[in-house]
């Protein structure tokens, strides 16, 4: 078991890499405006040759990659060209907002996802698993940005009960924190919900079809204990692990929804570093996010394989 | 390559519906698809005015006889810009698969066909660009390549070749295994025609059905990517972008936050549907 965990964090570690070395060089070959952008339009050549210089821009590529990933590794994300400031302590800060909404976001997916899954299965074939499976087709076709939009139209410009956005932190008043953040994770997690939903049916329905269920409804159990002690606890680990590579997913969407709510977190910095041409933030908040979403992938697997002896040779057999 | 034959017989179970049901749905994801085809084809005689002309006058007027869908904060007709938007979607949905299309294809034959270091090598960059958040992936693609359309076709395309190709080479590896790929061989077909005589009409289903479900996570993204400024430039009219700008002023004129939406949302579930009926109907491992 610890030789799996140590093999499957010893290939960790290249694919970080890797992806590191991909959003470098994609964020890195933009054409050379950072100065530019920095400096503003009526920057003299001069101007433009002596900031390159200083943020080392004139160097080759692979080695302004070594000297950024060997300060990164320290800690250090440099600083932004805009406003000098250093990007480290802005991503410590801004994590927290986004770790919470995607949590959030996932909690009300499952939410979703969980029950009416099961009852899918339970159901199978039946009206009652055709109007579930229908409205998960609904559900997936929603735009998450759109169905921000008509939240916010809803709940905020009609009806007056919440915030269209902003954040207050957690800690200083959590019933503020939780009525700015309960419609970005309504958007992001009633659309995360539509694929979850679909992953829970397939597993209930493979669990209700097996030998030990149908021991259970020999033996006399009650239906209702069969179905949640036996049924469901076994068809959710399949699915927790096919599932939370939907918080991937999920965590990609916060780009978005940040800015929809102007929650100032990793995604909506993303957005900002894009606008600014500003490469140390850009680079930074999109490796953050990437690497949320590698580890948590990562993680998957190894709890996958875990529980699932059998997977451990399907998979070692790619 | 196991995990990718085990992978079907999960989608097995929930795609087995009764026959009426399925034909419905493909039934509905045809019109629905159809009517998108449509007004991306013919925005210009249908529209009943110009996507572009400003009327001051009739700013953020509601929907009426005159203006179906309302008037924008410009006073140009929302009707008339949705059906036009709906051109600068499916140009960019269409270009995008079919880069991803292509681009997967190739590199998942050659993976199967090849196998050893050069599949090795191949599924690990696949596998490494997948795990990327694809709107991620897709604006630092943009912001690096420059916004404009061309590039969020071929963003939005890169995007979709690890989809493609994972595809591409579980059904090459399928067929390498059947007997007709190995007689081939053995009365000296050269790789190349193999390949294109025995194994690309082969691949075609599974692949085609891919192909309408990236349709429309292609018309998301696109939509997506517009909406932050990254996509279509205004005045040019996209679903995305007219969200983007009608949010701004939905206290007053509701619609313009609600009808940019409603297009996006029923194409995208229009592609989904053809591509979830299509499958149902053309592959027989997941026929009842």
């Amino acid at each position: 078991m610890l030789r799996l965990i140590a093999v499957r964090l010893a290939a960790f570690i290249p694919t970080l890499i890797a992806a590191s070395i991909v959003l470098f060089v994609a964020i890195n070959v933009l054409p050379g405006s950072a100065a530019r952008a920095a400096l503003g339009i009526d920057a003299t050549a001069q101007a433009i040759a002596r900031f390159e210089a200083m943020a080392g821009l004139d160097r080759p590529l692979y080695v302004q990659y070594l000297d950024w990933l060997g300060k990164v590794v320290q800690g250090d994300f440099g600083k932004s060209f805009q406003n000098h400031v250093p990007v480290g302590p802005e991503l410590l800060n801004r994590l927290p907002i986004t770790l919470e909404l995607a949590i959030l976001a996932f909690i009300v997916a499952n939410f979703i996802a969980i029950p009416l899954g099961a009852i899918a299965a339970y159901y199978h074939q039946r009206p009652a698993d055709s109007g579930i499976t229908f409205l998960a087709t609904i559900l997936g076709a929603i735009p998450n940005f759109w169905l921000a939009t008509l939240l916010i139209l809803i709940f905020a410009l009609r009806l007056r009960v919440l915030p269209a956005g902003g954040y207050t932190p957690l800690t200083v008043d959590p019933w503020r924190n939780l009525s700015q953040m309960i419609m970005p994770a309504l958007s992001l997690g009633i659309v995360s919900s539509a694929l979850l939903l679909r992953i829970m049916r397939a597993s209930m329905l493979e669990v209700l079809t097996s030998d030990y269920i149908r021991t259970a409804h020999a033996k006399g159990a009650p239906e209702r204990v069969v179905i949640t002690r036996h049924a469901m606890r076994n068809a959710l680990i399949p699915f927790l692990t096919v599932g939370a590579v939907e918080f991937g997913f999920l965590f990609g969407g916060v780009v978005i929804i940040e800015e929809i709510f102007r929650l100032p977190g990793i995604g909506s910095l993303v957005l900002v570093g894009i606008i600014n041409r500003d490469y140390p933030v850009l680079l930074a908040a999109a490796l953050v996010i990437t690497v949320v979403v590698l580890t948590v992938n990562m993680l998957v697997d190894i709890i996958g394989s875990l529980l699932d002896p059998r997977q451990v040779h399907s998979r070692g057999s790619k | 390559m196991s995990d990718l034959a085990t992978s079907g017989t999960a989608a097995e179970g929930f795609s087995s519906r009764l026959s009426w049901r399925r034909h419905g749905l493909l039934g509905i994801g045809a019109i629905l698809v159809s009517l998108v085809l449509l007004a991306a084809l013919f925005a210009d005689f249908i529209a009943p005015y110009s996507p572009y002309e400003l009327n001051v006058v009739n700013m953020l007027q509601a929907p009426s006889w005159a203006h179906w869908l309302g008037t924008d904060e410009l006073g140009r007709d929302v009707l008339s810009r949705t059906l036009h938007a709906a051109r600068i979607s499916v140009e960019v949905a269409l270009v995008a698969v079919t880069i991803g299309l292509v681009g997967g294809t190739i590199v998942g034959i050659i993976s199967a066909y090849f196998g050893g270091i050069v599949d090795l090598v191949l599924m690990r960059l696949m596998e490494l660009l997948f795990s990327f958040p694809a709107i991620l992936l897709a604006i630092i693609l943009m912001a690096s390549l420059g916004t404009n359309m061309l590039n969020a076709m071929i963003a939005i395309g890169i995007i979709f070749i690890p989809g493609f190709s994972r595809l591409a080479r579980a059904a090459t590896q399928a067929v390498l295994r059947q007997e007709y790929v190995e007689a081939a061989r053995t009365i000296g077909m050269s790789d190349l025609r193999i390949l294109g005589r025995e194994i690309l009409p082969n691949v075609s289903t599974p692949l085609l059905i891919e192909a309408a479900v990236a349709f429309a996570y292609a018309v998301l993204l696109e939509s997506a990517l517009s909406f932050l400024g990254l996509g279509a430039q205004p005045p040019e009219p996209s679903w995305g972008n007219m969200l983007n700008t009608g949010r701004g002023f939905m206290a007053q004129a509701p619609w313009l936050g609600i009808v940019p939406g409603m297009a996006m949302f029923l194409c995208v579930l229009g592609f989904n549907l053809l591509g979830d009926g299509l499958r149902d109907y053309l592959d027989p491992h997941l026929k009842d």
